[in-house]
């Protein structure tokens, strides 16, 4: 497939063009976020010396720098506080409008501002409960030697729960 | 001996969806901030600091200070580099020229910022702000334009405080209004309440006005140290008394408060301290209206009014011409369009026109006025202070 105008770009995949992070354990070291995904986990890390859990997961703890961090389950279902429903202006890769976002409170642990999906417009109110929606998302061909193998990916937004 | 830091000359491209090149605009800048004083030599400018956020991405230039110094005809060498902080780049930028001068690194600093954002198909810029926020987090939901993300900072300033749609309405109102007498702005035409009230959806409540466009444009600034300012201009000196600058949050989840910005209250105590003044003392104000509910919650984080009461605050024209604390008296966001790099370089130039008394609307008895950016996900404030005399 060629894009018009550049001609290099054939069967080309282009990082700077991805929608989406790198998933796979040679880019990137919270990988296993992405894995307990797949099972349908929703997780983050827990330092193991101060017990804070920040989120997004990370290899150092923020709060008291230790690197000692354990992976832990946070809640698949959350309450929504507020909803958004973007008319115009809905970037590439992300659907027809309304695009849909809530700001959720995942049971306690934070405040996530999240797209909802597989819901119609005027559809979410304040109250109602959402829960974890794992989707398929484009692989990544990576170069493994003189190979490229298909690195498959998901990603998340949450879904009403119906 | 104390080294103050004065503004010495200023000037901006056209902005707007322009006819022309990042280089292009850089070169319209340095041109307008050169003919702002022609007692300036472009060549005593020894250091150069370059405000872009967007540079690789719409302009695909990285390494931009040395080639905009080439273009400008600029030889830095005492510093030659670029900053970064999205929407507040000119102004990190103007903060890091001002410490550099102040320490004696440097003694006359041009800062240049602006972005050329418009490429041949216009979905490339909405796709290309998915880097905005915290990309692999937030950016993966599809928050990269802002809208959704100001949109339920309006829903629950109006949930919680009671502000209304007319308040909103009431800051693009005034803000389009001074963008019209500002030859340089994106917007030329004002509008009236009944065409704010009802335009076009964006993100409920936000519609088309309550928004600041995509803008190309750049603007440029030069500061240097007291002694060599007063024999580089004939015109008041203005200096940079104070600035502040903090972040206490960056992904979504990690928001401490939706309605009340910790980190520009911060920002903001910072520039106060050092600056020697207090919220009362500011006779005018640059603020970053991104959105008309951003200006809104400002005022307040400002100390301008009473939390919760900026929609009557701004309703009732306390910062409009003639008002408690004018603000945005060259149209702001709202009107002059946001290229990143160009904002906090466009209020610095305003701000200082008006403490020299040529401003185009001159508010009268001027003599502190304040600018203020947020930049990504309200996950940075920027605040600094000018004055007639130093702090």
């Amino acid at each position: 497939m060629s894009t018009p105008g550049i001609s290099v770009l054939e069967g080309k995949y282009m990082v700077t063009m991805d929608l989406f992070p790198q998933e796979s354990k040679e880019f990137n070291q919270v990988y296993q976020f992405y894995e307990y995904l797949k099972e349908g986990r929703f997780t983050t890390t827990k330092c193991k010396d101060c017990g804070f859990e920040p989120f997004p997961p990370r290899i150092l703890c923020p709060n008291c720098y230790s690197n000692n961090m354990e992976w832990i389950d946070w809640p698949t279902e959350g309450t929504v506080i507020d909803v958004t429903e973007e008319v115009v202006g809905v970037p590439l890769g992300f659907g027809k409008p309304p695009l849909v976002h809530a700001l959720v409170d995942l049971g306690g642990k934070t405040t996530f501002f999240v797209r909802i999906i597989n819901c119609k417009e005027s559809e979410l109110k304040p109250g109602d409960k959402v829960k974890l929606a794992v989707f398929d998302i484009d692989s990544v061909p990576q170069e493994s030697g003189r190979e490229v193998v298909n690195i498959p990916r998901v990603f998340y937004a949450f879904e009403p729960v119906k | 001996m104390e080294r103050n830091v004065c503004v010495i000359a200023g000037g901006m491209s056209k902005w707007g969806v322009r006819d022309g090149s990042q280089r292009d605009l850089f070169q319209e800048a340095a041109k307008a901030c050169y003919d702002d004083n022609p007692h300036l030599n472009p060549k005593d400018i020894d250091g150069l600091l370059v405000a872009s956020a967007y540079t690789e991405r719409t302009s695909y230039q990285t390494h931009l200070a040395p080639l905009v110094a080439e273009y400008v005809g600029v030889k830095p060498r005492s510093v030659c580099a670029r900053v970064e902080l999205l929407c507040a780049s000119g102004s990190s930028a103007i903060i890091l020229a001002f410490a550099l001068i102040k320490s004696g690194q440097a003694d006359v600093v041009m800062v240049a910022g602006g972005e050329k954002l418009y490429t041949p198909q216009k979905w490339e810029v909405f796709y290309s702000e998915l880097a905005s926020v915290d990309h692999d987090w937030d950016g993966t939901q599809g928050l990269g334009l802002p809208p959704p993300v100001f949109a339920m900072v309006a829903k629950q300033h109006m949930k919680r405080y009671g502000t209304k749609k007319e308040h909103l309405a009431a800051v693009s109102v005034k803000n389009r209004r001074n963008s019209s007498k500002n030859p340089k702005a994106q917007f030329q035409t004002p509008v009236t309440m009944e065409e704010v009230m009802n335009g076009r959806m964006i993100v409920p409540p936000l519609t088309l006005y309550d928004c600041c466009p995509i803008t190309d444009g750049a603007a440029a600034l030069v500061l240097a140290v007291e002694e060599k300012a007063r024999t580089m201009t004939d015109k008041p000196l203005v200096y940079v008394r104070g600035t502040g600058q903090a972040s206490v949050n960056n992904m979504s989840a990690n928001m401490p408060n939706w309605t009340t910005w910790e980190a520009l209250k911060i920002a903001a105590k910072e520039a106060y301290r050092k600056a020697k003044v207090e919220p009362k003392d500011i006779d005018l104000a640059m603020t970053h209206d991104c959105f008309t509910i951003s200006e809104i919650i400002e005022m307040e984080d400002l100390g301008f009014c009473e939390k919760g009461d900026g929609g009557p605050f701004v309703a009732d024209g306390q910062n409009d011409l003639g008002g408690k604390v004018p603000t945005n008296t060259d149209g702001g966001l709202l009107g002059c369009g946001h290229p990143f790099g160009g904002t906090g370089i466009r209020q610095a130039i305003e701000v200082t026109r008006q403490l020299r008394g040529d401003a185009i609307q001159q508010v009268p008895g001027v003599s502190i006025g304040l600018t203020h950016n947020l930049s990504g996900f309200i996950a940075a404030h920027t605040v600094l202070i000018y004055g007639k005399e130093v702090a």
